[in-house]
């Protein structure tokens, strides 16, 4: 922030800054007490981001045999930017991403938002369910893969499922078709999320008042309307919240996925995590690797940016 | 405009009788307040006209119509809750809208409506704010004005004063009166406050245990309570109640109440009741009409509570027990033994078994 706030926004946040009791001499001790603190923090944040820098202008990879600050003597500037604009590989994966949120994020959503509205009321077994509908979330991701891996063979449950249900022998290739295998990932998916997704919406649910849903019914609002003007209204920065937190994760899908089809057939499951990750272990181009990931947490880092103020804005007006 | 008939009205949560029985009729336009202790049946007798619960027995008319099985949106009944349930999400305009926007009334109908409640209710220059961090007395006009809005033929009130200041409730309860001038409605007002009651209702149902007490106007219940609990519950503090005996006196029928003598000679009606019961009584008078100083109840001061205007004066103890109301200048010390006499008109009698009052009506 500049020294002299320019926008009204910035104005209210300066006076906001609370004016150490003391002057300018508790401001010293204060700063001199927390130093340690800050030093660490700093190190923990700021040296492995520039590092990453440093080492994403550079051309250095693990098996040139010299040390990573001496990255220098291969210098390359921002070549390594510009070949990541070019990288199609790259882009693809992105896209498939953004796919695989696009279609995750908002089922878990859906799903998460109907069960819990579904366990906000009372009904028999509702402990046990609970605690089965919880148990995905349990489950190692690792764990997860390599049983959706072996749920989706071709001799596997879902093919037979499938033939009991169609009446004739079902026999689809689930991994090894490159629809089918990003289907498959994203299914695995949605079963491990969705129960975050249930319990944070739960949590929200729970929290509107129980005597304006009444006032409104009485008023004559049926169960939909109640639902769009009060239910969702009052749950709307643990929304935010939950999409917030599973669109973070998703975009870092990796180990279920990794599990089940190695980001295969070809590239048809690469997600951006999986493109990195073979790049850096089978390609070793460090300097490359080091370029996305800055340039993908720059991006990432905006968008988050946005949510928060979306979110800050929400919990005023809740 | 709608009265209630509640005929028979049983309700029972798994084995708990939360209401015994009661049959109560509410007449057009009347303003009823329910009275009681918490977890004497009132809130859950409130909440089976509202339609929010199902009577477990019995039935619920609103002019003659059976209420049974009509959801609570479709009653015609305005609700205020305790704590006013605003949609605190919303400005004020948009609460007072809520209702007939649900119902789907055209837009400009909508825009008329809230205009002339909130003119009624002088909500105009606060229609554009949100509904949260508004004052109570503000938020109460919200409420009312959100039910009033659909015309409802019947106004339930559930205890809406009791999250206010005691300052501020006497502004409330004068506007709340007020405010029911206006709209006409039927209402029925729960409370364990019997000033709320007592200053608002044009008759009050004293409710205790599931099952209603007495119902009259706030003089009657005060004046003629009909057992020991009307008599205890209604007055600050409530009816003195000696333990005694029917006896002949010189001068008429007199209750022989035991360690503390005798009574002053009963007035005659009172006297031919007293005669036909014999057992055993209990003897009541209020606190308020005791006249020091004359012969009758010789006991000693046991303390002495100064309230502003008044004092409450405590003689004896353990069942001779009784408490009197005097200006607070009223010149007694502790310790210092006086001679009390009940005004005739104001003593009642009791059954000592059944709690019954004797002779009802003064």
């Amino acid at each position: 922030m500049s020294a002299v706030p320019a926008s009204g926004e910035d104005a209210v946040t300066a006076r906001r800054v609370p004016r150490p009791v003391g002057g300018d001499e508790a401001a010293r001790l204060g700063f001199r007490l927390t130093l340690p603190a800050q030093v660490l923090v700093l190190f923990i944040a700021a040296f492995p981001l520039l590092m990453q820098l440093y080492i994403s202008l550079t051309d250095w990879a693990p098996l040139d045999g010299i040390g990573w600050w001496r990255a220098w003597e291969l210098w390359n500037g921002f070549a390594n930017y510009t070949d990541l604009i070019a990288d199609d590989r790259l882009w693809s994966a992105l896209w498939r991403t953004a796919i695989v949120m696009l279609v995750c994020v908002p089922a878990e959503f859906l799903l998460g938002l109907g069960l819990a509205t579904l366990f906000a009321d009372e009904f028999p077994g509702k402990r046990l369910f609970y605690s089965i509908l919880l148990m995905p979330m349990m489950v190692v991701p690792a764990v997860a893969g390599y049983m959706f891996f072996m749920l989706f063979q071709s001799g596997g449950p879902v093919n037979d499922i499938l033939s009991g249900l169609t009446g004739r022998p079902v026999a689809i290739a689930w991994l090894s078709d490159p629809t089918l295998a990003l289907v498959a990932v994203m299914v695995a998916d949605i079963w491990q999320w969705t129960p975050l997704m249930f319990l944070i919406l739960l949590a929200g649910l729970v929290g509107v008042p129980e005597d304006q849903m009444k006032a409104a019914t009485l008023l004559g609002a049926n169960a939909w309307q109640r639902f769009v003007t009060i239910v969702l209204p009052k749950m709307k920065t643990i929304i935010v919240i939950a999409l917030a937190i599973r669109l973070i994760e998703n975009f870092k899908i990796f180990d279920t996925l990794f599990i089940m089809t190695g980001g295969g057939p070809g590239v048809a499951t690469e997600t951006i995590s999986v493109y990195i990750y073979k790049v850096t272990t089978q390609d070793l181009i460090w300097g490359y690797v080091a370029a996305i990931a800055l340039a993908i947490l720059v991006v990432l880092s905006i968008v988050a940016v946005f949510a928060m103020k979306r979110m800050a804005a929400a919990r005023i007006a809740a | 405009m709608s009265s209630i008939r509640l005929d028979n009205l049983v309700k029972r949560f798994g084995d708990f009788a939360a209401l015994k029985t009661m049959d109560l009729e509410i007449a057009d336009g009347e303003f009823m307040a329910l009275l009681g202790p918490s977890g004497c049946g009132k809130s859950t007798t409130m909440n089976m006209v509202a339609g929010m619960e199902e009577p477990s027995e019995g039935r619920i008319l609103f002019g003659g119509r059976d209420m049974a099985g009509v959801p609570m949106g479709r009653r015609g009944v305005g609700f205020v809750f305790q704590n006013y349930a605003i949609f605190t999400h919303m400005t004020v305009r948009q609460n007072l809208a809520y209702g007939p926007r649900m119902r789907g009334a055209p837009k400009s109908e909508v825009e008329r409506r809230v205009a002339a409640v909130a003119d009624l209710l002088q909500l105009g220059p606060l229609l554009e704010r949100r509904a949260d961090r508004l004052s109570v007395n503000i938020l109460q006009r919200i409420a009312i004005g959100r039910s009033a809005i659909l015309e409802p033929a019947i106004f339930l009130l559930d205890e809406p004063l009791s999250n206010v200041d005691a300052a501020f409730r006497a502004v409330m309860r004068t506007e709340l009166k007020h405010l029911q001038r206006q709209f006409r409605q039927t209402m029925v007002y729960v409370t364990h406050d019997q000033l709320e009651a007592m200053t608002m209702a044009d008759r009050i149902a004293v409710m205790d245990h599931g099952v209603l007490q007495q119902v009259g106007t706030p003089l009657d219940v005060y004046n003629n309570p009909a057992n020991v609990f009307v008599a205890r519950f209604i007055g600050a503090p409530g009816m003195n109640l000696l333990p005694g005996r029917p006896a002949e006196g010189d001068r008429g029928l007199v209750v022989d109440l035991g360690p503390l003598g005798a009574s002053p000679p009963l007035p005659d009606r009172l006297a031919a009741a007293a005669r036909r019961h014999g057992g055993p009584l209990l003897y009541g008078f209020r606190p308020e009409a005791l006249e020091l100083g004359r012969p009758g109840l010789a006991l000693p001061v046991t303390f002495v509570e100064r309230i502003g205007a008044r004092a409450v004066v405590h003689f004896g103890d353990g069942a001779t027990a009784v408490k009197g109301v005097f200006a607070n200048d009223v010149g007694l010390a502790v310790g210092e033994t006086v001679t009390l006499r009940p005004d005739r008109g104001s003593v009642r009698l009791f059954d000592a078994a059944s709690g019954r009052a004797l002779a009802g009506e003064g």
